[in-house]
């Protein structure tokens, strides 16, 4: 298990003592080239899958990125299926698959080829297994750990015998995907990690309910998970990642959250992409997964 | 490397021979005076109190049980005893025959301050043959401006030179640019694997109860060992022997209470000293309903006590039992600590030959619980228990000679995690396999003088360090450098089978040469292994941070450094002055990939990472320990780099704990006779963080990226810092009932110095389409100044 999931925990406690206080402040940093930027989560779902193309920018720079235009983007299936992602604005390289057609089965191997500016990218993928998800379901509590009385969601489902598999679960809360970054619900088998060989079983309990929002609306504690309200519409997906993506993820989550370690922070790392240029052996930045997905959906009461 | 050691063993008895054969056939009839010097208000031991004979200009200084021997030819002589901050004794002695001259010194009286001291004892800077060693008296400590009111020792070494941190909080401390797991702190002998209350911010060690605290950080003698960079030797007081004696205090985050008193006058004694926080208690009117059963707390409790059975021997039994505990009723919790626990005898072969032996345990543990019901629930317990044995001899062969040898045996016992999670009412259990492993030493040095001038320690020990079953060894791949191991193999051991051995010589050598009264130079070589590390990747160690043998996969880490000293006092000895120059240079030491996983992963090798590692610097001190202003200035130029395969592209980069300057100023003022005050000032370099210089977008997220992949590329803001204190002293000093204000303010001008600076994405939920804002933060552990009032009394 990595320290990072008890360090939050730790600091807390600490920060009842003394008030450490926290300042934006402005400050340089080196220029840094623009890289590619590989953007391609794609799924077995019955919807137009996308790729994104960007090039990377300053770290302060908050424009939105550029996307990268007139690029061929292409995913081989191993069963022989080619799929061609044609051009749409933005970056965006899309393909939607036809009646009935998916992009594969569990098992089968998929390849990224991106020619951009005469030069060819490579990425490879797998598609795993993804469990079902057995119950989603809602409960009252009364305030516990700090945070208020109301009504928190549970999802279950059973990670598959046999060690190895890797999740990215995605929660959408009336439509919106919960996107930020403590948000980010990865799982190893049915826990946290590699080392932690908890397999076979259902998924953990900080898994299970890291499907409930963090606070992002004005005049929220930061410190409370705000409970659901009845009407509220909730969407557990669980995609099934590579071991590559969901190093990928943790190293992206630990950097984008680190700040939450406070004095435990780790050094800075940068995530690894499968995206290669084949020419060179150098990798671009982002990454890609084929995932299968299961999910289900529910409405408070 | 069974032959090495062999060999050596073998050959030793005419090494020793060769030696001193020279000395002892120049021997003529001598007699020794032999004894222990003692505080004869309390009956404590003196530890450093000299002995000398102007007669002879020879001398000698008690060791760390206060035993001192001298031989010298028969004759009349008139011997002085002193101690620093103690009246001079001086005895006439008529030597025919050995003489056992036990001595007890007495405060030097009212105003401590205002005594002139014998230059006999205040010139021991020029004249001890130790360099790179720095003795804080608790005196001292206990005079100087503190966090909320509590004496602190281990931010008190902070303040001498080549002494840093990561920071405000973080536990632990860095000496000449080694990592916290090089520092062996030891408590009446027995290791403490986490020196920290409630993280960094205050340690384990109870000032009621602690007589020496001695730092070295180069020149180690031959008769210490085990890690790399320090040695932190913490002796605690034996009780007074002479009455009945109380200290406490009240302080806003400790309350303290210590009992002393005699068991058989003069004879046998006893302290007991403990404290505890209750911080929980002042705050539980303040947390709101979410927060009731809070537990946060932590205590510790020292004990001691000793029995002289006759004049050859004296045993000591020492007990230490800490713990912090944090939990929020049974839904969760989290507590650590250590104990600890050693036993001593002392034994006089002859007037002579000193023994110790030493018998220690020491256990370091933690656990962390989350869910209370038999449903889901998370339970982790991990732990280090070490026990040794440990017997020492010093040999006073003649005033020029002090030889001393002995050897360690230490058994470990390591539990990387205890673990079971219950989901759902499955358990599973992720337990690891414990690890095993013996370490082992032997060592010999002797304290030569050489004519007037010259004084040297030479020393060689030699250790050994035994991974044993039971467990599984496993093998690794090749990856590419900074990446995960794949493993490729794992074999079985059985209880004591051995899975990997290493073998290391550490030489040792100081050289002192006096120029003159006032002035003297000093050189050491040391050579230092260490078989068991820290497995730590955050910028401050956590109490869950796990210590893991040298293994297979592991090897020892090494060191050797230099070190070369000017040491001059001025104006009587009233100013010290020491200027140092010394280089390190570390093999073997641990890093981490990217993504590494530390903790419950019986793989953590394969995420292990080895590097070497240089540091080099300057250290100047000057010191006034008279009159009614006193204190010290230190000032340290200093360089700390790695160089790891697969971190900042292979290339040297400087540890996180790098310091270029780091200046304090340490000032005591005696104003009334009552009233004192006292300052501290801190100015240092930032240390080195990693900056990423660009942004990509994936799924929505803002990831920071290093396009040129360095390690600590850039710098925090400096640190500085004031802090005052003012103590009130009670009316009457003669009083049974002592009682002291103490008034101190913590970062006086309220400055926000940095720990460190992370980047994220703004607050707030980005929507889609949305741009996303990125942003850098200070974190600053204490963002005002904090004042505190505490007050202590002692009662007699």
């Amino acid at each position: 298990m990595q320290t990072r999931y008890i360090i939050p925990v730790l600091f807390f406690f600490a920060g009842l003592f003394f008030t450490s206080c926290e300042d934006v402040i402005d400050i340089n940093t080196d220029p840094a080239p623009q890289l590619l930027v590989v953007d391609a989560w794609i799924n077995n779902l019955d919807q137009p899958q996308i790729i994104n193309l960007s090039l990377s920018q300053p770290y302060f720079d908050s424009a939105n990125p550029a996307g990268v235009t007139g690029a061929s983007v292409i995913v081989e299936n191993s069963s022989g299926k080619t799929l061609v992602f044609e051009e749409e604005n933005n970056g965006n390289y899309v393909w939607t698959p036809g009646n009935g057609e998916t992009i594969g089965e569990v098992g089968d191997g998929f390849t990224l080829s991106i020619e951009w500016n005469d030069v060819i990218y490579e990425a490879s993928s797998q598609m795993n297994r993804v469990p079902e998800i057995d119950s989603l379901v809602q409960e009252y509590r009364e305030p516990e750990l700090g945070n208020p009385e109301g009504i928190f969601a549970t999802f279950y489902a059973r990670d598959f015998p046999g060690q190895g598999d890797a999740y990215w679960i995605k929660t959408y809360k009336n439509g919106q995907f919960l996107n930020k970054p403590i948000e980010m619900n990865l799982a190893y088998d049915a826990g946290f990690d590699s080392g932690s060989s908890i397999d076979g079983v259902v998924f953990i309990v900080p898994i299970r309910e890291l499907i409930n929002r963090f606070p992002d609306e004005e005049g929220e504690d930061d410190f409370e998970v705000p409970p659901y309200m009845p009407g509220d519409s909730i969407r557990v997906e669980i995609h099934s990642i590579t071991e590559a993506a969901f190093n990928f993820l943790s190293i992206a989550k630990e950097q984008m959250t680190n700040g939450d370690n406070t004095i435990f922070a780790l050094p800075l790392a940068n995530t690894k992409s499968n995206v290669r240029n084949v020419a060179t052996g150098e990798r671009a930045l982002g990454f890609f997964n084929v995932a299968k997905v299961s999910s289900a959906g529910k409405i408070i009461e | 490397m069974k032959t090495i050691s062999t060999a050596l063993l073998r050959r030793l008895p005419i090494l020793v021979l060769i030696l001193f054969s020279g000395t002892i056939l120049l021997a003529q009839q001598k007699y020794t005076i032999s004894g222990y010097i003692k505080d004869g208000s309390n009956g404590e031991t003196l530890i450093g109190a000299s002995v000398y004979i102007s007669a002879l200009n020879q001398g000698t200084t008690s060791n760390v049980y206060g035993f001192y021997s001298l031989s010298i030819p028969e004759g009349t002589y008139e011997v002085q005893f002193s101690y620093l901050g103690f009246e001079n004794e001086v005895r006439q002695i008529e030597l025919n025959g050995n003489l056992d001259l036990d001595v007890e010194l007495f405060e030097a009286a009212a105003e401590l301050e205002e005594v002139i001291v014998t230059s006999e004892a205040r010139d021991q800077n020029v004249t001890d043959l130790e360099m790179s060693v720095n003795k804080l008296d608790m005196s001292t400590i206990e005079k100087m401006p503190t966090l909320l009111g509590e004496v602190e020792i281990l931010r008190s070494i902070q303040l001498l030179p080549g002494v840093t941190s990561v920071g405000e909080g973080a536990s632990g401390f860095n000496v000449r640019g080694g990592s916290i797991d090089q520092n062996l702190i030891i408590l009446d002998e027995a290791p403490v694997y986490n020196a920290s209350h409630l993280f960094g911010f205050y340690s384990v060690f109870n000032p009621d109860a602690v007589k020496d605290v001695k730092l070295y950080k180069g020149g180690i003698p031959a008769r210490y060992g085990g890690r790399l960079s320090s040695i932190l030797d913490v002796r605690m007081k034996e009780g007074n022997s002479k009455q009945f004696n109380l200290n406490g205090g009240v302080g806003f985050i400790f309350s303290r209470l210590a009992v002393e008193a005699p068991i058989v006058k003069d004879k046998a004694s006893f302290i007991l000293a403990g404290r505890r926080s209750y911080i929980d208690v002042l705050s539980q009117p303040f947390l709101n309903d979410d927060f009731s059963g809070a537990v946060l707390n932590f205590y510790d409790l020292t004990f001691k006590t000793n029995y002289n059975i006759n004049k050859k021997n004296r045993i000591f039994l020492s007990g230490y039992l800490g713990r912090d505990n944090f939990g929020f009723g049974d839904a969760a919790g989290f507590n650590w600590g250590n104990a600890t626990g050693s036993f001593r005898w002392n034994h006089l072969f002859s007037e002579r030959l000193f023994s110790n032996i030493t018998l220690y345990y020491s256990n370091y543990d933690y656990e962390i619980q989350f869910g209370d019901d038999s449903v889901n629930k998370f339970d982790w317990t991990a732990r280090i228990i070490n026990y040794s044995f440990k017997p020492e001899l010093s040999f006073y062969l003649n005033p020029d000679n002090l030889i001393r040898f002995g050897g360690q045996a230490i058994i470990y016992e390591f539990e990387p995690g205890r673990a079971m999670g219950i989901s759902e009412g499955e358990v599973t259990d992720f337990s690891l396999d414990k690890k095993y492993a013996i370490e082992g030493s032997l060592f010999l040095e002797n304290e030569q003088s050489i004519g007037d001038k010259l004084e040297i320690n030479y020393g060689l020990r030699l250790s050994y360090f035994n991974y044993t079953g039971e467990g599984t060894a496993y093998e690794f791949g090749v990856a590419p450098p900074g990446e995960r191991r794949p493993v490729i193999g794992a074999q079985e051991y059985d209880q004591w089978e051995s899975i990997e051995n290493y073998a290391k010589l550490e030489p040792r050598l100081a050289i002192k040469y006096q120029l003159n009264d006032q002035s003297s130079i000093k050189t050491s070589y040391m050579r230092t292994a260490q078989y068991i590390h820290l497995l730590s990747n955050t910028t401050a160690s956590t109490p869950v941070d796990v210590w893991t043998p040298s293994t297979n996969n592991i090897e020892p880490q090494t060191a050797e450094q230099v070190a070369l000293g000017y040491f001059r006092n001025f104006k009587e000895n009233r100013y010290e002055f020491s200027a140092e120059v010394y280089y390190k240079r570390m093999k073997h030491l641990i890093d981490y990939i990217d993504g590494a996983d530390l903790i419950l992963n019986e793989l953590l090798e394969g995420d292990v990472l080895e590097g070497k590692g240089r540091a080099y610097g300057l250290e100047l001190l000057l010191k006034k320990e008279e009159g009614r202003f006193s204190g010290w200035q230190s000032y340290t130029l200093a360089r700390t780099e790695r160089q790891v395969e697969g971190v900042n592209q292979g290339k040297w980069y400087p540890s996180r704990f790098d310091q270029t300057h780091n200046l304090s100023l340490t000032t005591f003022y005696s104003l009334t006779d009552r009233w004192s005050l006292s300052a501290n000032f801190v100015l240092n370099s930032g240390t080195p963080t990693t900056f990423p210089n660009s942004r990509f977008e994936q799924q929505g997220y803002v990831i920071p990226h290093n396009t040129s992949d360095t390690r600590n590329n850039v710098r925090i803001p400096v640190y500085h810092r004031l802090d005052l204190s003012a103590t009130l002293d009670g009316k009457r000093k003669d009083r049974r009932w002592q009682g002291q204000w103490v008034f101190s303010i913590y970062n006086v001008y309220n400055r926000r110095n940095p720990f460190s600076i992370y980047f994220q994405q703004q607050d707030g939920r980005i929507m889609e389409g949305m741009s996303t804002n990125t942003e850098a933060v200070k974190l600053s552990v204490i963002g005002n100044f904090i004042p505190s009032i505490s007050y202590n009394f002692k009662f007699k």
